[in-house]
């Protein structure tokens, strides 16, 4: 028994250094793996408020390109505004006896709300990057929505804290998006393979499927997590590759993730529901 | 944990840790270059510190690095392996008639050449265990990615040596 202490005593560095090492190892594993169990990352209090302060100073020096994105956003928004209200100008119905019409059903209800939140820490240039907002569970996000920026499509929220969370951005190496070719809503799915930041794949278009650059790419609304229409980018490239039955096709993202300042959560309000339907009929929720 | 692990190596700690998450975050040259300088404050610890000590330094500063980056564990494991190397490397270059109680892994006191073999060498392993770990699989941009950030981490290293570890303070 002596000996086999002194035997620990002589190798206890190596044995600290295995036990770390294993440590670490469990913690890359778990946190790649199993959404939401992760404690310990940029969503936590104490690591938010540095973010948040760091990105204070920061900020100010983005001012002039958060102003205009939000301007630009303003614009197409009070255009839209118009048009509802020019609708409803030319529009009677709303002065028709109440009882002719029938209560509108329950698809044309708005089941999407947006939170808006500011980016307090991003990454572009890792191989999984993440951001960190500045809203939580007070604000009402949970893990697992979809986030959205003015321009595009941004990413899903991994982990919440009270008031910060962790979204896995678009380029992350196991993010995959539900999208299709908005012209002729052919389904694919966008996926990011490191590198240029700019640019993502848009994985299993077949090949008889006619398209062009410059043609425009939005999620498809086909699970819960975005809206859809959603714009993602537009084709840069098209490839046809002989031993492939698929087109590899090359997708400039709409969102220049390096200038992020202000995102949205998108909260869908049906989300519970069509899951638990879509789970009961046995369709497994793609991500 | 004696006079040879102080205030000035806590202070060393936060210093470099802040530097790398408020700064040299967003720094990164042509998307090839990173810069993790925490890794200085292990490679400037004393030279007879405990073995075991070291190691749990290492995974401290890496873990806290890991917790702002959201790379969970990757750095931790790459400064737990640089803090177990570490005893090892300084045997291997161990001057002709051994390490005086007084020196200290410093550029004024061991020498320009000492001190480059022993900081890159240890950089070098440390980011070649980060990029491999990030991408699990290997190939040919990470090798350069290697390369290039151990020369980016070495450069800003022999700064911060040339810049606050003067000739008076290492001859004191």
């Amino acid at each position: 028994m002596r000996n086999l202490f002194a035997f620990i005593y002589r190798f206890r560095a190596f044995l600290v250094f295995v036990l770390l090492e294993a440590l670490c190892i469990y913690l890359i594993v778990q946190y790649n793996t199993y959404q939401g169990a992760a404690f310990f990352n940029s969503a936590n209090r104490y690591v938010g408020r540095v973010l948040e302060f760091q990105s204070g100073v920061t900020d100010y020096f983005n001012l002039a390109t958060v102003n205009s994105t939000l301007a630009q956003e303003n614009a197409l928004l009070r255009e839209e505004v118009l048009k509802y209200r020019q609708a409803n100008l030319t529009d009677s119905i709303s002065q028709m006896d109440t009882t002719l019409l029938v209560a509108t059903d329950s698809a044309t209800v708005h089941p999407f709300s947006l939170h808006a939140g500011r980016v307090i820490n991003n990454s572009v240039r890792r191989n999984n990057n993440y951001l960190t907002l500045s809203i939580g569970t007070e604000d009402g996000v949970e893990p697992g929505m979809g986030v959205i920026a003015p321009n595009g499509v941004v990413g899903r929220v991994k982990t919440v804290s009270a008031k910060y969370s962790t979204v896995t951005s678009l380029l992350h190496s196991q993010m995959l998006i539900s999208a299709k070719i908005k012209k002729n809503n052919t389904m694919g799915t966008i996926k990011w393979l490191g590198g240029d930041y700019r640019t993502a794949i848009l994985d299993y278009i077949p090949l008889h499927v006619q398209m062009s650059k410059g043609d425009t790419v939005v999620t498809s609304g086909y699970n819960t997590v975005f809206p859809e229409g959603i714009v993602v980018g537009t084709i840069s490239s098209i490839v046809r590759e002989a031993d492939k039955s698929f087109y590899t096709v090359k997708v400039k993202l709409a969102v220049d993730f390096a200038q992020l300042t202000y995102v949205y959560v998108v909260e869908n309000k049906q989300k519970a529901e069509r899951d638990s339907l879509e789970l009961n009929a046995g369709i497994l929720p793609n991500e | 944990m004696n006079s040879t692990f102080g205030i000035r190596h806590i202070v060393q700690f936060i210093l470099f840790v802040a530097l790398q998450i408020l700064l040299l975050d967003n720094l990164v040259l042509f998307s090839t270059g990173f810069c993790f300088i925490y890794i200085a404050f292990l490679l400037f610890l004393p030279i007879h510190i405990n073995k075991v000590l070291l190691l749990f330094l290492g995974f401290l500063a890496g873990f806290t690095v890991d917790v702002f980056y959201d790379t969970m564990g990757i750095h931790a494991a790459a400064s737990v392996l640089l803090a177990f190397l570490r005893p090892h490397i300084l045997n291997l270059l161990t001057p002709r008639d051994g390490y005086d109680t007084n020196d200290s892994a410093n550029l004024h006191v061991m020498g320009w050449r000492w001190f480059l073999a022993y900081a890159s060498i240890l950089i070098a392993v440390h980011h070649a265990a980060v990029f491999s770990l990030e991408i699990i699989s290997f190939d040919w941009f990470t090798l350069i990615k290697v390369l290039f950030s151990t020369l980016f981490t070495g450069v800003v290293v022999v700064i911060l040596q040339l810049l606050f570890f003067s000739v008076k303070r290492a001859k004191r």
